[in-house]
């Protein structure tokens, strides 16, 4: 009925419990690659490789593609590295993520990973080579809503892009809710950043209730909609869930085909409970 | 000579004033019937009926022995029937009808453990009922539910119900394992008709999101069968129905005992209620329940 196919994992962040469709699949990350670099931004500032309070000023050279944050602004901006990665998460802001990248450095991101085992996960461009690439592919980075045009997109080939899979996903987010993927400090900052995420229409649809909490990151692109997080209910349990899909239609408002990432989720926390 | 037997035999014949119809009445045949009636006018030295010519009439003496000998029989039979039954320690209890045919057979056994000489008399009363029969004294205590204002009552421990809700099998959510209080919007409810739990549980189910289209009182479950209204209560495996526990447990029925004055005997009655409940009714002490968290999305003025 959403017309998507979809991957998912999701694991009970006490018991251990999971339960997936094709969660080891290769997938497009899309904007889901600001989580491990929200990581790596975390464990520098925990080993004084930079300072997390340092002042930025964003002007128009740096300013990337984008609705939200920063991206938006039409003015000079000064404010600190972690503001950023706020920015970065709870709105998606693709400017903040391309400044921070290049202070953290791709390859310190997939050195990360790779200590993790992460190694299906890869984070080879920001915001900006996405939309270089996309440009180059079809001559515009936006919109690109021809079937013929998304199919020739190197953004949606998981071997030419930011990758995971959805079970690396949910293995981050574990790392994130249990204090070891930076020092505790950091990684409760990281989950009141993750739980800022203004987006209500993916994850958090399919848990309508005032006392569930749905902190999470979205990942967007033609024919992509994604999202990872983690879902709190009000008996202590926790969940990690990454529902990843592609929509069969290359519209890009379906509202559906959103919500069913909520559905999904909700199924597997349900099975999980069960 | 058996007093009591012969005062039988004169209550029959001064009923009757006729000792043919008497002795049938007894299954006996008329001289014995004579005989007696005569033994007991020389027990007591009075003649105490007037038999002349074709009718049976009482003397004066016989008149005024008449309702003592009545009250005396009366009183010996009542006495026998006492001693059979037990009566005399009867203690009578109000319960509410929709709890568990098994909980109330199950408290009835436990309290006659412990007082194997009183019987435990239930009756069906709903919360508002019972306070008026404790005031009038129908009854001796009762199982009440809270919230309840009744001046001059004392309460048992407040025992905890986390009810879940009863679906019909083909209700969407019943393919949850469990469901939210704010999944059951626009639907009908089916609630027993406790005027203090029901404002109780209204009002939290408001706040959760969840206000009944309708609201139906009674215990019948044909409203939830036909899928036409949900309820909330105790796990129960119905045909047909569905019962899966509330996401978060919002709701606590709380219910107790009650009396107007403790005896001891009311203590245990109180004691083995507390036990049945907790044991069989899957009730557990009032503790402090969980701070309700409210999350942030989707956010204030946002």
């Amino acid at each position: 009925m959403a017309g998507v196919d979809g991957w998912l994992h999701a694991v009970d962040l006490d018991s251990g419990a999971q339960v997936g469709h094709g969660p080891d699949t290769p997938v497009v990350t899309a904007s889901i690659f600001k989580v491990p670099l929200l990581v790596e931004l975390a464990r520098q500032a925990d080993a004084g490789v930079l300072d997390w309070a340092e002042q930025v000023t964003v002007t128009d050279a740096d300013r990337v593609f984008g609705p939200t944050g920063v991206s938006a602004f039409l003015d000079d901006a000064t404010l600190s590295l972690r503001d950023l990665a706020l920015l970065m998460i709870a709105l998606s802001d693709n400017t903040a993520a391309d400044l921070l990248l290049a202070r953290v450095g791709a390859d310190r991101v997939n050195a990360m990973l790779d200590g993790f085992g992460f190694t299906g996960t890869r984070v080879v461009s920001g915001a900006a080579g996405l939309f270089q690439s996309t440009v180059e592919d079809v001559g515009r980075a936006w919109p690109v809503v021809d079937p013929e045009e998304v199919a020739r997109l190197r953004v949606l080939d998981p071997a030419q892009t930011n990758r995971s899979t959805p079970r690396e996903c949910t293995g981050l987010l574990e790392l994130i809710w249990t204090d070891r993927a930076a020092s505790p400090e950091r990684s409760a900052w990281m989950r009141t950043v993750l739980g800022r995420q203004v987006w209500p229409h993916r994850l958090a649809s399919g848990f309508p209730y005032d006392d569930v909490g749905v902190s999470g990151k979205t990942g967007t692109l033609p024919t992509v909609r994604n999202e990872i997080g983690v879902v709190e209910y009000p008996d202590g349990g926790r969940y990690a869930v990454a529902v990843f899909t592609r929509a069969h239609s290359t519209a890009y408002n379906q509202p559906r085909a959103d919500a069913v990432i909520g559905t999904a989720a909700r199924m597997a926390v349900d099975h999980l409970r069960g | 000579m058996d007093l009591v037997r012969h005062l039988r035999y004169f209550v029959v014949v001064a009923e009757e004033l006729h000792f043919g119809n008497a002795a049938i009445r007894l299954g006996m045949a008329q001289p014995p019937l004579s005989q007696r009636i005569k033994r007991l006018e020389t027990e007591l030295g009075t003649r105490l009926f007037d038999r002349s010519a074709r009718q049976v009439r009482l003397t004066e003496a016989g008149r005024l022995l008449l309702g003592e000998a009545r009250e005396i029989v009366a009183r010996v039979d009542r006495l026998k029937e006492l001693a059979r039954t037990g009566e005399g320690t009867v203690l009578k209890v109000g319960v509410p009808p929709d709890l568990a045919a098994a909980v109330i057979a199950e408290l009835v056994a436990a309290f006659r453990e412990d007082n194997p000489e009183v019987r435990l008399a239930p009756v069906e009363l709903w919360t508002a009922e019972q306070v008026a029969a404790l005031a009038d004294g129908t009854i001796d205590a009762g199982l009440v539910r809270h919230p309840i204002t009744a001046a001059g009552l004392g309460f048992g421990p407040a025992l905890v119900q986390v009810p879940g809700v009863l679906l019909a099998e083909q209700d969407p959510l019943a393919r949850f394992r469990e469901v939210h209080l704010a999944d059951l919007a626009g639907r009908d409810l089916l609630m027993p008709p406790e005027d203090g739990l029901l404002a109780e549980t209204l009002a939290e189910c408001r706040r959760r999101g969840f206000v009944p289209a309708q609201l139906h009182h009674g215990v019948g479950l044909g409203l939830v069968l036909a899928g036409a209204a949900v309820s909330f209560g105790a796990p129960a495996q119905v045909p047909g129905l569905a019962w899966r526990p509330l996401l978060g447990s919002p709701l606590a029925w709380r219910v107790s005992t009650a009396w107007r004055a403790e005896t001891p005997m009311i203590a245990q009655f109180a004691a083995a209620a507390v036990r049945t409940l907790k044991g069989r009714a899957g009730m557990s002490d009032e503790g402090s329940a969980p701070a309700r968290r409210v999350s942030g999305r989707p956010g204030f003025l946002s």
